[in-house]
């Protein structure tokens, strides 16, 4: 891959952005339905559950995005022109949440009519709540870690999945869609973090913002077993 | 009160074994040339090794002989006569008897009088638990110094008759992934509360380790035997039994290996945001890589984010010694220290992670002068 350069600030808001990844990937490790499926014990029920539940965040997972695009001013239009392409190619993702729900067997009205748990509440509301706030770069934070977990359902847990039941219809293609472009996705973060990444100040909104979503995460992640 | 490394041994049984030979020592598993092992070996890049066992799969050397050979060696290059060491601190992942402790049979091959002893037991990381022991010992001045000593002496795990014992007849991949990868030696370090004149003097600048235990199912083991969940190998009726259910073969989950990369890696992002590195003064990187694939993603962003050591400052000597366990990085330091002329201030950042439950030791050393 062609690296950008990052400028020293841009560097050092990367490094931070992949500590917090890293502590999040350790701490996932302890999610009860996420030991199950490193574990390989995983049951239908729990994928199905785990689809049912990933589907209430990211239908509306598209609206913190296209809102924090129009909450970044003249001063951030060339970001703002990124976050809406962004925007757009993810927002009907949720589609293939229910494809793959229903090839595991699910009911179609089931997946749409569940609602969020408890974590996806906390973290829908936090996102929406900076998406809301003027030019929240600090959201650079939270693209990294949906990205990161993205990366890491089309790397390992797809996998996995497939290891351990076969399905008659690919159930599997909302984790591997997101590791289509991961490439270019991954430059266009670093692109955005070069361009946001100008002053401690953002350095530390993004990373504090980065912590909250991968926490949040988590906290969705663990409802999953209690919904 | 500061510690130095003031001096190092190691020691390799027998000639270095090339990979052609590999099986002339370990003997062909029921006759049959292993459809493995080429595999394996390309991807460790290891060229040669020693092991402790001939050709008829017969031990001519012990673990706690290798290892007092190594302290003997290390204790002969210094200005200590044996009569003053204060402390041995050995490690090992198996010795030569399940109890006593290897230290105790440490001692009287190297014949030390009234040491304070201590013996860790683990992995790969043992030997850097076994060296923190010694460090603190001294740091907090209660002993004058102390030798380290680790040793291993695995290739009796690998000889063909143990996996001829199993009943199901079968060698999966995972028992016999290790059989290309691990060898025989020791290494050993003499810790002092003070730098001699003569020689190189190694300051221990701090010793950290972070072990992931909890969050992560065992990787490396022997004990238990493939898909077994509870019963390990003292639950069996007879010893025999647990070997031919293969609870005694040397066992590597590589789904799980790759963990292990971003465990090293976490760690070491830590101590960069504590203040306990700074990387752009590091001189050398001294890492106990078991094989050349170490490369991941996460080194990538590693690079662009500024927080990659260049490749012209790691050492290693993995592919001409061989991948020793615990005694790894005591004969690397060895033989870096050995073949190096380093200058007084020089920096070596060492990291040594283990697979067996996820542990990841770091260390981090000044080469001591007269400042």
């Amino acid at each position: 891959m062609e690296n950008t350069v990052l400028t020293p600030l841009g560097q050092s808001c990367l490094q931070s952005l992949l500590k917090v990844w890293l502590d999040f990937d350790l701490a996932m490790n302890q999610v009860p339905v996420v030991k199950r499926l490193e574990q390989g014990r995983l049951s239908l029920e729990d994928y199905q559950t785990l689809l049912l539940n990933l589907r209430q965040q990211v239908i509306e997972g598209s609206r913190w995005i296209s809102r924090s695009a129009s909450s970044f001013d003249r001063d951030y239009s060339d970001v703002r022109s990124t976050v809406i392409g962004h925007s757009k190619e993810e927002h009907r993702d949720y589609l293939l949440l229910e494809a793959d729900y229903v090839a595991t067997g699910g009911k179609l009205e089931d997946i749409q009519s569940a609602t969020k748990n408890i974590g996806s509440e906390a973290l829908h509301g936090f996102l929406m709540y900076r998406a809301t706030q003027t030019n929240p770069v600090d959201l650079i934070g939270a693209m990294w870690i949906i990205e990161g977990i993205g990366n890491k359902m089309a790397t390992r847990w797809s996998k996995l999945i497939n290891e351990q039941f076969a399905f008659d219809n690919k159930a599997t293609s909302f984790m591997d869609y997101h590791g289509e472009n991961d490439e270019s996705h991954l430059q266009e973060l670093y692109n955005l973090i070069d361009r946001v990444a100008t002053s401690t100040k953002n350095n530390e909104d993004i990373v504090r913002t980065a912590k909250v979503v991968a926490k949040l995460y988590q906290l969705q992640l663990e409802e999953v077993d209690n919904a | 009160m500061e510690v130095y490394i003031n001096s190092t041994g190691r020691y390799l049984p027998g000639k270095a074994i090339d990979n052609e030979e590999i099986e002339t020592v370990l003997g062909l598993i029921h006759g049959k040339k292993s459809r493995l092992k080429n595999k394996i070996l390309k991807s460790n890049g290891i060229l040669t090794r020693h092991y402790a066992i001939n050709q008829q799969q017969q031990t001519y050397i012990s673990n706690s002989e290798m290892a007092a050979n190594a302290g003997n060696i290390c204790i002969e290059s210094s200005y200590l006569s044996p009569s003053k060491i204060e402390m041995l601190s050995c490690a090992t992942s198996q010795g030569d008897l399940v109890l006593p402790g290897f230290g105790s049979m440490v001692q009287a091959a190297l014949n030390l009088s009234e040491v304070e002893l201590h013996t860790s037991h683990g992995i790969c990381s043992s030997s850097m638990m076994a060296l923190k022991a010694a460090f603190q010992n001294v740091k907090c001045e209660d002993s004058k110094n102390a030798l380290v000593v680790a040793s291993e002496l695995t290739s009796r795990l690998f000889k063909n008759s143990r996996y001829e014992q199993l009943e199901s007849n079968e060698v999966d991949f995972n028992a016999e992934f290790l059989r290309w990868m691990l060898s025989d030696g020791a290494g050993a370090l003499l810790l002092e509360n003070q730098k001699r004149p003569t020689g190189t003097s190694v300051r221990i600048d701090w010793i950290k380790s972070f072990s992931h235990a909890n969050s992560f199912p065992v990787c490396m083991s022997v004990g238990q035997a493939k898909n077994e969940e509870t019963k390990t190998w003292q639950d069996y009726n007879s010893y025999a039994e647990a070997e031919k259910s293969g609870a005694l073969l040397l066992r590597q989950d590589v789904r799980l290996l790759d963990n292990i990369v971003s465990v090293g890696v976490q760690g070491f992002l830590k101590l960069i945001a504590e203040g306990h590195v700074d990387i752009n003064k590091i001189d050398h990187v001294l890492c106990h890589f078991s094989s050349k694939y170490f490369k991941s993603k996460i080194f990538d962003m590693l690079e662009t984010a500024g927080a990659s050591i260049p490749e012209n400052k790691w050492y290693t000597n993995l592919y001409e010694r061989g991948n020793t366990g615990c005694a790894s990085i005591f004969i690397m330091l060895d033989e870096f220290i050995k073949s190096h002329n380093l200058k007084a201030g020089e920096t070596i950042f060492c990291m040594v992670p283990e697979s067996g439950r996820f542990n990841c030791a770091y260390m981090h050393l000044t080469v001591a002068g007269n400042e």
